[in-house]
């Protein structure tokens, strides 16, 4: 701005002066973005040449990655006993092993992810997800204020190492897996995440009194581990944000090849039969983007194409019928 | 169930209470009192906001109620001009002159005062030819000589002080008497003591120039003045006992007692009235009777009889005063500015093109009343006038007779039909669709009868319909009656303007009170919400003020609304999938943080700065105030846009995260929990939540910049620190290390930009949509004026412009116009339009106005029914 004509007579301002003179006369120096015809047509057109090559990438990545899905809870249920699986699944005499097939479409690399995966399961619900203590489980019997983990806080007045219902509903069906001849190691180590085995689970914590009531709910623990090291508990305490979750099972650390043919033994303890749960196992690879998603490169490529075609209309109508500009 | 209705209680801000008033607070205290464009220099008083709860009905008001002495003029008398015998005397022009200059588009040149003019409170003449004796050369000088004496003795004046022309203090009942012996005393007629019985008057220049003699009058009789006489008198004795009656009146009155064979001297004196009177002066006639001592004698007798009188005295003397006051010769006339307030006509012309109906409520006489109305351009000729006044002589008739309740009950009906005539036409005129603007001049005796409640809807009715409304000699209690009928009855916000103690009422009755913190005491101020020194900055206090506080407000609340609907819906969605169990989807902190911390900055910068068009535009353009008159900004349909945009954004959040978080998200196939995945929507929330205000704001300056940055920053800090410390005080949903797992995963970034970009897409394709087809006013002048210049020199300007001269100001105004600075070309600001805006901004003749040619050209490119086409029309 020119201000040489300027008379002397106005007093030199210094900055914070001229900041707060500014301010007050709410005259603050300011960017007055308005939104144009052609500002909007930009910003489609960039965003959709930005988005969808970052969705094909996202979709290849996903693309990928080898899933296999088998649902067995009902399949492992003899046929007797498909009326009332929940009598099945209670008895302890039935043995409860299941032997179930599955063939490789595609070559799979190591390392193969083992997951089971709940639906119909409310780990969010709210009484189960505050039943718990994070003190207990990083102190253990050290810490004996565990009021929040009732109803499973004592057993015939001793306390509970892990207490609450999260540990006390570990799901505790176990899978093994045969390739032809040889049987495929699942390791079962480093599936937790550091945080929690280092922070939040105790590496002089063992369980005690665990499971010893009248009702049980899911999988023992063996007391002479540590709880840092019980990675399974670890996995099934950090709880699901949704009804139909997965959790990490364990690792196959050798490649399949297509047309295997994979044999699983698994024991089928857990009870999700009382409240309708399905149980399914996968088996998995993984991606720079994690497993088998296809959702965020199908968003990508969606938003990114139609904000494209938004532009090309905005362009058509603005070519069509302009708005005079400032009419 | 409870939990669960409790996990709801977040769609009620509070801290919307906190941010509004602090919000509030900085305007009135910041913004309002610290505009030096409201700030009264020769008074040194700036406007004071006395209460910052009315900031944004400030932008709302439709019905501006004004007290006219004081409040639009300045009441300050002022001699200006004299007739004397048929000849003018004065030069200069009222400000009723140079406005009706202006609107005809002529020039009118400062005046060169001469070296010999006095000023002084009370005298603005300007005249050689009276001055120091030169009246002695002028055609009349005996007639001169007679129209001074009858300044300095016909009058109830008390003079205090020292007995020298300097130091003397004149105590009048009416400032005009006041500025009438102020004149005298500056003509060479200096009074400067009364006695009981004289008036002592230092006379120059009588027998030859220069001499001065003290002349001692006596004084006879005073007949007073009131409002039925409309006129006083004195009768004095010379030192040489010559007896004469001086007379001072209105017009009307002055005329009808004239000896005959004057015929001459009345008309011009006529002309010279109607002259003066059209240039919005109060005119007074001079005349004067030599007595003999015998009619003197026996009149006096009569007098005395009358005086002591015990019943109907009043009446008795003005019957004996009548038989006097005959035969009168006429002197001539006087002319006394009740001076304009500066800029009140073109404040008065801006307000009511931003759709503000200005009423008028004065004690004065219905003619006074009209001419100020007249010339601060509230009433002009082509507006049809419905005039109800008691001042007829049907109902003087009545009134005579002296039955009280005969009187009112004919008034009762005289205002009854005369309401309904008005009505009916007033119906007719609009249904005819002229155009024609109407205006209403009503008298106290005739709104006292209005204002029942049988009448009251008819006023309403009509009143409602009038561009302009009169109420002349109306009592405090009417005043706010008046008010309070508006308020109520048209419900609709009513501003009262005023500056003495008989406003006060008013003031209180409106929604907004102002009080001019002028010469008339502090009772008005102290009564009302916002004080200010001048009424021209009215203009600024409803057109800049208030304007952009109603819309920061109305974008403030309806934010607040959103941020909090968008963040309890995600929530909402979540229970859904826990079984309606009552499961909260965020830690305890997130939620509490939420409108405390990680968006409560931007939205009170927001309130702040944001400006949608700058204030010189906003007065530029007076039209874009009729969008806060509508309620445009806060309407149940701007609400639904927004509410619908928060359901959709939660949804987004709530359903992108989950969704793609229903698989292992790294290489090494580890999975998320619910407290990974509530992190992951918060933070794509926090980070939508603040950029969609950067994309409500019209003005963003380098606050919103830092305020906006620092909420996501201060997002990031908290969870990096609350997830990175384990502390005793950990409650059981733990989200340790949380932040960190989330940020170990390309899924985060990758999540983080999409979903805050889809959220944001939706608000952007309205936006655009709204803006290209249905756009508000203010949006059409943004985008006229897109490459001018801030008015940042706004302030700086008016600082020096006390300084120029009217043609510097005017080069310095071209000088700041951005031809340099500015890149667009082909359109309005290149062509010579654009200087007639600055130009006619100080009152020079603009041959060409900007927006004509910006009519222009759009209608170059392409001629189309826009909704808006009106809004150019009125330029």
């Amino acid at each position: 701005m020119d201000v040489d004509g300027r008379p002397q007579s106005v007093p030199v301002l210094s900055r914070r002066q001229k900041v707060i003179y500014q301010f007050t006369q709410q005259n603050l120096p300011a960017c007055k973005p308005v939104l144009t015809p052609a500002w909007v047509i930009a910003t489609f057109l960039s965003l959709g040449f930005i988005f969808i090559p970052l969705g094909l990438l996202a979709l290849v990545a996903s693309q990928s990655v080898v899933e296999i899905v088998d649902r067995y809870d009902t399949d492992c249920i003899p046929e007797v006993f498909r009326s009332n699986k929940v009598a099945f699944i209670k008895d302890d005499s039935i043995p409860k092993n299941c032997t179930r097939y599955f063939k490789v479409h595609k070559p799979m690399k190591a390392p193969i992810y083992v997951y089971y995966q709940l639906d119909n399961y409310y780990q969010n619900h709210r009484r189960y997800v505050k039943s718990r203590n994070d003190r207990q489980l990083l102190y253990g019997l050290r810490y004996n204020d565990t009021s929040s983990c009732k109803p499973e806080e004592t057993n015939s007045g001793l306390p509970i190492v892990p207490c609450g219902l999260i540990a006390w509903s570990l799901f505790n069906d176990t899978y093994r897996f045969v390739r032809g001849a040889g049987e495929l190691r699942i390791n079962r180590k480093n599936i937790a995440w550091r945080s929690d085995r280092e922070h939040k689970f105790g590496k002089h914590v063992y369980p005690f009194n665990f499971q010893n009531g009248t009702l049980i709910g899911g999988g023992k623990l063996d007391p002479t581990i540590p709880l840092s090291d019980q990675e399974d508990l670890i996995v099934w305490m950090r709880t699901a944000a949704l009804p139909s979750f997965r959790k990490l099972y364990g690792k196959i650390e050798e490649d399949l090849e297509e047309n295997d043919v994979i044999e699983a033994n698994l024991f089928n303890y857990y009870n999700s039969y009382s409240f309708g749960g399905k149980k399914k196992l996968v088996l998995s690879t993984s991606s720079w983007l994690g497993g088998k998603n296809d959702f965020l490169g199908f968003a990508y490529v969606a938003v990114g194409s139609s904000c494209i075609l938004v532009a090309l209309f905005f362009i058509l109508f603005h070519v069509k019928n302009p708005r005079p500009y400032g009419m | 169930m409870f939990t669960l209705i409790t996990l709801y209680s977040t769609i009620i801000p509070i801290s919307l209470y906190v941010s509004i008033e602090m919000i509030k607070f900085i305007q009135s205290t910041q913004f309002i009192n610290k505009d030096l464009c409201m700030y009264h220099v020769e008074t040194d008083t700036p406007a004071l906001a006395r209460t910052s709860n009315l900031n944004e009905e400030l932008g709302q008001v439709e019905y501006i109620f004004s007290d006219k002495t004081g409040t639009l003029t300045r009441n300050l008398m002022e001699f200006f001009k004299c007739s004397i015998g048929g000849e003018v005397y004065g030069n200069g022009t009222t400000e009723v002159e140079r406005g009706s200059a202006q609107r005809n588009g002529m020039t009118l040149g400062e005046v060169q005062k001469s070296t010999t003019t006095i000023r002084e409170k009370g005298f603005n003449f300007d005249d050689a030819r009276l001055m120091q004796g030169a009246w002695r050369n002028e055609p009349n000088p005996e007639a001169c000589k007679e129209f001074f004496r009858c300044l300095a003795i016909c009058h109830t004046v008390l003079p205090e002080g020292d007995e020298s022309p300097e130091k003397i203090k004149y105590q009048a009942a009416s400032p005009d008497e006041a500025a009438l012996v102020t004149a005298a005393k500056n003509f060479g007629f200096f009074f400067y003591r009364r006695t009981p019985t004289t008036i002592m008057v230092r006379e120059s220049h009588i027998e030859k120039m220069g001499k001065v003699q003290d002349v001692s009058y006596e004084i006879l009789n005073v007949l007073e003045f009131n409002s039925t006489r409309k006129r006083q008198s004195v009768i004095c004795r010379y030192p040489d006992g010559r007896l004469v009656l001086y007379c001072k009146g209105a017009d009307s009155v002055i005329f009808e007692r004239l000896a005959d064979g004057q015929s001459g001297i009345k008309n011009l004196t006529r002309e010279n009235l109607e002259q003066f009177g059209s240039a919005g002066l109060r005119t007074l006639c001079l005349a004067y009777r030599d007595l003999s001592i015998n009619h003197y004698e026996s009149w006096n007798e009569k007098f005395i009889q009358a005086k002591s009188s015990l019943r109907d005295r009043e009446k008795k003397l003005d019957e004996v005063a009548d038989i006097i006051e005959r035969d009168l010769i006429l002197i001539g006339c006087t002319a006394i500015e009740d001076k304009l307030q500066d800029g009140v006509p073109s404040c008065i012309e801006t307000l009511s093109k931003a759709g503000i109906k200005i009423w008028v409520l004065t004690g004065d006489k219905m003619e006074t009343a009209i001419n100020i109305a007249y010339a601060c351009s509230l009433i002009n000729n082509n507006m049809k006038q419905f005039v109800i006044s008691s001042e007829t002589d049907a109902i003087r008739e009545v009134e005579n007779r002296g039955d009280s309740v005969e009187t009112a009950r004919f008034i009762e009906d005289t205002v009854k039909q005369e309401l309904k005539k008005c009505l009916e036409e007033a119906q007719h005129c609009l249904s005819t669709a002229s155009g024609q603007k109407l205006a209403l001049v009503i008298d106290g005796k005739c709104l006292m009868y209005a204002l029942d409640p049988s009448l009251r809807g008819h006023l309403l009715n009509l009143s409602l319909n009038c561009t302009s409304v009169v109420c002349c000699r109306v009592s405090p209690l009417q005043k706010a009656q008046v008010t309070s009928l508006v308020k109520n009855g048209a419900r609709k916000i009513t501003l009262s303007i005023g500056d003495g103690a008989n406003d006060v009422s008013m003031i209180q009755a409106a929604h907004v009170g102002v009080g001019i913190s002028g010469l008339e005491g502090m009772q008005a101020v102290m009564a009302s919400d916002f004080a200010i020194a001048q009424f021209r900055f009215l203009t600024d206090l409803l057109l800049v003020h208030g304007r952009w506080s109603y819309h920061r407000l109305s974008k403030v609340i309806t934010y607040f609304f959103y941020k909090n609907l968008t963040f309890t819906l995600t929530q909402f969605w979540f229970t859904f999938q826990t079984g309606f169990s009552g499961q909260r989807f965020y830690d305890d902190w997130f939620q509490s943080l939420y409108n405390v911390i990680f968006t409560a900055l931007p939205v009170i910068i927001l309130g702040l700065f944001d400006k949608d068009v700058s204030a010189s535009l906003s007065k530029r353009y007076p039209e874009l105030y009729k969008e806060g008159i509508r309620n445009a900004f806060f309407r149940w349909r701007v609400i639904g846009v927004w509410a619908f945009f928060s359901v959709y954004q939660s949804l987004v959040f709530y359903h992108f995260v989950s969704a793609s978080s229903r698989s292992a998200q790294k290489w090494s196939g580890k999975m998320f929990g619910l407290w990974d995945v509530s992190t992951m929507t918060f933070t794509c929330m926090v980070v939508t939540v603040n950029l969609r205000l950067l994309m409500a704001c019209n003005s963003i300056t380098r606050w919103h910049h830092i305020s906006i940055a620092g909420s996501i920053l201060a997002w990031f800090v908290f969870i990096f620190l609350y997830s990175g410390v384990m502390t005793p005080y950990d409650r059981q949903e733990n989200v340790y290390f949380v932040i960190y797992v989330l940020m170990s995963t390309f899924y985060f970034y990758a999540a983080l930009l999409l979903v805050p970009i889809v959220a944001l897409l939706g608000d952007f394709i309205y936006q655009g949509l709204q803006r290209w087809f249905f756009p508000y006013d203010y949006q059409i002048v943004q985008e006229i004026h897109k490459d001018s210049p801030d008015d940042s020199s706004r302030a700086t300007f008016m600082e020096i412009r006390n300084q120029l001269t009217a043609d510097e100001e005017r080069s310095y105004a071209i000088s700041l116009l951005p031809r340099e600075t500015s890149k667009h070309t082909g359109f309005a600001f290149d062509s010579p339009g654009y200087e007639s805006f600055f130009a006619s901004q100080f009152g020079v003749y603009a041959p060409q106005k900007a927006w004509d040619v910006a009519r222009r050209a759009s209608m170059r490119s392409h001629t189309r029914t826009t909704p808006h086409r009106t809004l150019n029309q009125n330029y």
